[in-house]
């Protein structure tokens, strides 16, 4: 009895006239309703992902493979409570129904997914979307829950009751969904159903009380509320027990991402390289060989090598989202969120951030207020990640000796780590504090959390999910990186010096384009302590912070003075201490990386926010270098 | 004075923050004599208190927006649980648990949930 599809009378009857055939379907629904699952499961992985014109909101089309007709565009429309206009993807939901959205062709079928743990408020939006008129079918989900929870749903009573047929699905268990083929078969052979009677639409009250009325009618019995997960919650949620398990969760997270995933990612990058080895005899020695191998591999490589990292994160955050404690997350966080003016919601992405920026940025989707997402993304990049290691890493190693306090304890190296980590912290605080008090600030919007129930997160759901966001990355990042990567390798290949062969192996870095322009901005960075050498090393990292530690060993290498050194004390005898530390303050503060700036500009489908984010970050970084280099010089001479 | 006219809305849904005569009930008399129930707001109601909700004083989006997610007049209220820090609240309502901070559980208020009770309880309470 799990999937029944039930059809009012009406639709049986072949419609005199005869409607053209399908093309575009949408798929719409309340949050939480498991819209995501259902639009996975009818499309299987054949998903395209872009945005729409002029907003963020993200647009997601697919094939409906998954019903075996992959003729049909499913369009899978953002979690909407109502179709009033009250945000952003309401806008949007309601204009792509209407086929009023630019570069979205009109639906000709509308699937509408109501959770039928929660009928009665979930057809709240049934009311406005079958008032359309579109020919509708409405998807009762979570079947399965239903059922072992012991709600009564009558779907031949309610399909009567909407003048639309329904059907009982479960998207995690896969269950009902040949209601959702035999419903367009029906509409391809062009029986377009009558409504006879359409909903009225009103206002908020007199849909509910409508809703309540067809509840009613229909003969709903809600299941159960959730006792587990109100069980559940008096621990995770317990005054002492759930902070102290939350510190718990994020502790093990970053456990797993910086202990499993920096050998893999490591390993990967092993693997990469070799790769990039075995091509290597197959292609003609000369400026082709070192253009793909050089260039454009070791580029891509060195931005691939995060992948691992990412997609765990990925997992985690999926993990948490999928099973319902991020909401809960979120709720332990917000209290200390709210004094920068930011939500508990911003909490798991900036946390994620110390690991990598991109699915930070890509996690903010969860936060619904837009300013609020804004001022999150726009922070995010300050919080430590792991490609800034490597440099501080190196620099540490260079400049500060090794000493301990408290008899071993404490280490000078570890509190200057320790310093950078809260200093990158202490600036996303203040400067999401300062743009929410002034552009972005946003006191009519109130902070709203629902709290969906617990429920065991799919291998399936966690899969498709990393598919997808691996995909994004990729996609996204991958086409912006590969064209700075030749950019840069241009800039340092040109002028053409043949001196001996295989010239083209190890650039003359300073002779090159990219080394003129490291001596053209020196007089800039001089007053920060950065020689020429470090200015090339500065271009070349906006590719990916941990290119500069690369950059520094091909320069320092090349040079026939320090040759004979290692990279360390190389830099030792080239730098002062006060420029060593205001590198390390600079790349603390500085937007370097092609990757969060491409996907900070798909997140916000504009240049004008990455572009300020750029702009913001490097003033501040060249500022408090200078003011650390200045402060370091007099102090230690 | 009838509370029930607070509960009345316009003709587009909203409710009114004003009663027939014009005057602004954005204060509310907080009497307690008999038979005039007692108008709270919900941040006021502690664990595992229910409630009526009356109105909503928000901007019209969020109000909009809550009575979407089920905030309506005439609807149960229940405090299920506060956060670890104390806020924000988690309140059951129409079988779904919302959380909201204390500044937005101010904006809305509620009435005590079952009057008969709680009159059968101040009359036992005055027979005593």
């Amino acid at each position: 009895m799990s999937s029944s599809c039930c059809a009012p009378p009406t639709f049986q009857e072949p419609a005199s006239q005869a409607e053209g055939k399908l093309h575009t379907i949408v798929l719409i629904g309340p949050p939480n309703s498991g819209k995501s699952t259902l639009f996975n499961r009818l499309t299987g992985l054949r998903q395209k992902v872009a945005n729409y014109p002029g907003v963020t909101v993200e647009q997601r089309m697919g094939l409906m493979a998954g019903v075996g007709r992959d003729d049909l565009t499913l369009i899978d429309l953002p979690g909407v409570y109502s179709l009033t206009p009250y945000s952003e993807d309401a806008r949007v939901a309601v204009d792509v129904l209407k086929g009023k959205m630019v570069g979205t062709p009109k639906p000709d079928a509308v699937l509408l997914v109501l959770d039928s743990l929660h009928l009665t408020r979930q057809l709240m939006l049934a009311a406005p979307v079958l008032a359309l008129g579109l020919p509708t079918l409405v998807l009762l989900n979570m079947t399965d829950l239903m059922e072992a929870r012991g709600g009564e749903i009558d779907p031949l009573k309610l399909a009567r009751e909407l003048g639309a047929p329904v059907a009982q699905v479960s998207a995690v268990r896969g269950t009902g969904l040949e209601a959702v083929g035999l419903f367009l078969n029906q509409h391809s052979n062009g029986a377009a159903t009558q409504q006879l009677t359409l909903p009225v639409v009103g206002n908020a009250a007199s849909t509910h009380s409508w809703a309540t009325q067809v509840s009613r009618r229909t003969g709903y019995r809600a299941p159960l509320s959730a006792e587990n997960s109100r069980r559940l919650d008096n621990v995770l949620l317990h005054r002492v027990w759930g902070p102290l398990l939350f510190l718990l969760v994020v502790v093990a997270v970053f456990e797993v991402v910086f202990s499993i995933g920096q050998p893999l990612s490591d390993g990967f990058g092993e693997v990469l390289a070799r790769a990039g080895a075995l091509v290597r005899p197959l292609l003609p020695e000369g400026w082709l060989q070192s253009l793909v191998l050089d260039g454009a591999w070791k580029g891509i490589s060195s931005v691939l090598v995060f992948l691992p990292q990412i997609l765990l994160l990925f997992l985690f955050i999926g993990i948490l989202e999928d099973s319902g404690y991020l909401a809960r997350a979120a709720l332990i966080a917000d209290r200390v969120m709210r004094t920068t003016g930011l939500n508990g919601k911003a909490f798991i992405p900036l946390l994620s951030a110390y690991a990598c920026a991109v699915p930070a940025i890509m996690a903010t989707r969860t936060i619904e207020n837009r300013r609020d997402r804004l001022a999150t993304i726009l922070v995010t990049p300050f919080m430590t990640c792991s490609a800034r290691l490597p440099v501080y890493i190196l620099l540490i190693a260079a400049f500060i000796p090794n000493i301990t306090y408290l008899h071993g304890f404490l280490g000078l190296r570890t509190l200057v780590m320790l310093g950078l980590y809260v200093a990158g912290f202490v600036a996303a605080m203040t400067t999401a504090f300062l743009l929410k008090s002034s552009i972005l600030r946003s006191s009519d919007t109130p902070f709203i959390l629902e709290l969906p129930q617990y429920r065991m997160p799919t291998v399936r759901a966690l899969l498709m999910r990393l598919v997808d966001r691996a995909r994004v990355f990729l996609r996204q990042a991958g086409t912006v990186i590969l064209a700075v990567t030749l950019v840069l390798w241009v800039l340092a290949h040109l002028p053409v010096i043949h001196t001996q062969a295989g010239s083209w192996g190890i650039p003359d870095l300073a002779n090159s384009l990219v080394g003129r322009l490291g001596h053209l901005i020196e007089p800039v960075i001089a007053p920060l302590g950065f020689n020429w050498k470090i200015g090339i090393g500065l271009i070349s990292s906006v590719l990916a912070r941990e290119v500069m530690v690369s950059t520094m060993g091909t320069l320092y290498g090349a040079d026939p003075g320090t040759q004979a050194l290692n990279l360390q004390t190389a830099l030792h005898s080239d730098m002062t201490l006060g420029g060593a530390l205001a590198l390390m303050i600079f790349f603390a503060f500085a937007m370097q990386c092609t990757s969060t700036m491409a996907v900070v500009r798909r997140e916000t489908n504009s240049w004008k926010w990455p572009a300020f984010q750029f702009a913001y970050m490097l003033v501040l970084a060249y500022g408090a270098a200078f003011v650390v280099n200045r402060l370091v010089t007099a102090i230690f001479g | 004075m009838n509370f029930a006219r607070i509960c009345n809305s316009d003709r587009n849904g909203r409710i009114l923050k004003s009663d027939y005569s014009g005057r602004s009930l954005r204060v509310l008399p907080f009497r307690r004599a008999r038979g005039v129930r007692k108008v709270r707001v919900l941040s006021e109601l502690n664990v595992g208190e229910s409630g009526i909700l009356v109105a909503l004083d928000l901007p019209e989006s969020v109000q909009n927006h809550l009575m979407h997610m089920g905030f309506l007049p005439d609807a149960l209220v229940t405090t299920v649980r506060r956060a670890p820090a104390g806020d924000p609240t988690v309140y059951a309502i129409d079988g779904m648990e919302i959380a909201l901070r204390h500044e937005t559980a101010e904006a809305i208020r509620v009435r005590d949930a079952d009057p008969k009770i709680q009159e059968m309880e101040e009359f036992a309470e005055a027979a005593r």
